[in-house]
């Protein structure tokens, strides 16, 4: 723990932590959604609402009449199309730049990392899982990238020589360089920024969902979204396709392999949909 | 004739881009066909030299009987469907089967000992087993690995480049 906890301490341009999530997400669960409480919390956050506004009103949600008012929003949406729009809001925000370290280029890891979530949310939909948490889980799961990009910056030939070809996948090659894994560090980041146990544990084990224990559902649907992202061609970086296979996952969620293809597909019509809500380049 | 909506897009763009799923043809000399970011979908690039005619495809699934339906709309989605689809629209070109170089390049794959999640690979299967049924050779491929790629071409020369991510230097095929 104290070894991930001085890297984050290291890192002089981390995002401010996205409090409003985890606040938004804990109201989302309540039978009773109060709309004045959502509403109060997003507008603390004038920039963010304006923001908002403008999504809301971009041609693709094809509203009949533009919003003026957060709390229109909320009521022609719903409260779960405004959490999710926020949750984009903030993750371009804290995903955009560019990633050296890892050889990403700017916008390709918020491109990943929103194709993921609109991945997740398809598998979740299917599963009858709840869909923003595995929506929040996904967006988020390598922040921790973010952290440790400086310090992989000069290690590209090493990653380059002991990835793939020598049996390594990527994360265990940072392991091996760094003594940690990106994805220990999001896990970490979220756990610190006071994100639910759930989501914590779903980015630290997104490579290895089986170690997500009791949250390995969650992980398992972060894992294969990721997974997903990386067939629409949304995996950019050096060996980006060392990733380990896991088949207990499709046994623990299960699916058979063809399943994979289904989700593969719907993902891509999905992200197309949300084209203009949601800025990815294809 | 000449596939006159594809032909005409490469006609008044120099440079088209070729998006997931898509493919496109042209005999326009100034035509640069170029698809970003192969991973797991495979590019197949094809070109016929003496009509100076070319097109390429950029494929994300090996196989359309998963979704007749979307292979329909959009056949470039699928390999078996792309393929059959990017041939007949050079064939509009006047390219003949004998003369076309056909390059492949992406499919990369997972570290996947049970071969459930690689995509790539069956990408890649599906297509040398079609060109196998037509007796058509493979003249240059990059495929497999760990990494995602970018394929263009040039429809005045026939070139192939293609460009790793991660990786600065270019690659002629």
């Amino acid at each position: 723990m104290q070894i991930l906890d001085d890297y984050i301490n290291k890192v002089k341009s981390l995002p401010p932590a996205p409090r409003l999530l985890p606040q938004l997400l804990r109201l989302l669960n309540e039978d009773d959604v109060d709309a004045g409480q959502v509403v109060d919390l997003i507008t603390y956050d004038p920039g963010l609402t304006a923001k908002l506004l403008q999504r809301c009103n971009s041609a693709a949600l094809g509203l009949s009449s533009p919003v003026h008012e957060l709390s229109q929003a909320v009521a022609i949406l719903g409260f779960n199309k405004i959490y999710r729009l926020v949750a984009v809001v903030i993750g371009e925000g804290m995903l955009g730049n560019a990633q050296h370290g890892y050889g990403i280029d700017s916008g390709e890891l918020w491109e990943h990392s929103a194709t993921t979530a609109i991945a997740a949310k398809v598998i979740a939909e299917r599963l009858g899982a709840d869909e923003d948490l595995a929506f929040t889980a996904a967006l988020l799961h390598d922040i921790g990238k973010v952290v440790l990009n400086g310090f992989l910056e000069g290690a590209y030939e090493p990653v380059l020589e002991q990835t793939g070809a020598s049996g390594k996948s990527f994360v265990e090659t940072e392991k091996t360089i760094l003594g940690v894994e990106h994805s220990e560090v999001g896990g970490r980041v979220l756990a610190r920024w006071h994100f639910p146990e759930n989501l914590v544990q779903a980015v630290w084990h997104h490579h290895d969902p089986a170690e997500a224990c009791p949250h390995q559902q969650l992980a398992g649907y972060v894992y294969l979204a990721d997974l997903v992202a990386h067939c629409l061609g949304q995996a950019q970086g050096i060996q980006s396709f060392a990733v380990r296979g896991r088949p207990e996952v499709l046994e623990m969620l299960e699916i058979t392999p063809r399943e994979i293809e289904r989700f593969i597909l719907q993902t891509s019509a999905a992200v197309e949909e949300a084209h203009g809500v949601i800025p990815i380049h294809p | 004739m000449p596939s006159p909506c594809l032909n005409e897009i490469a006609g008044i763009e120099n440079k088209l881009i070729v998006q997931i799923g898509c493919l496109a043809v042209s005999n326009h000399p100034k035509a640069l066909l170029t698809t970003y970011s192969l991973g797991s979908c495979l590019g197949v690039a094809i070109y016929d030299p003496v009509a100076r005619a070319g097109g390429l495809l950029h494929a994300m699934l090996p196989d359309s009987s998963i979704n007749p339906a979307r292979a329909a709309e959009r056949p470039g989605m699928f390999v078996d469907t792309g393929v059959a689809a990017l041939f007949r629209a050079c064939y509009q070109l006047r390219a003949d089967k004998r003369r076309l170089r056909i390059c492949l390049a992406g499919g990369a794959q997972f570290m996947d000992k049970t071969n459930f999640f690689n995509i790539g690979l069956r990408n890649y299967q599906q297509c040398k087993d079609i060109l196998r049924q037509h007796g058509l050779p493979i003249a240059a491929e990059q495929v497999g690995g760990w990494v995602s790629r970018t394929i263009q071409l040039n429809i005045k020369t026939g070139e192939v480049r293609l460009k790793t991510s991660g990786q600065t230097s270019e690659l002629v095929l």
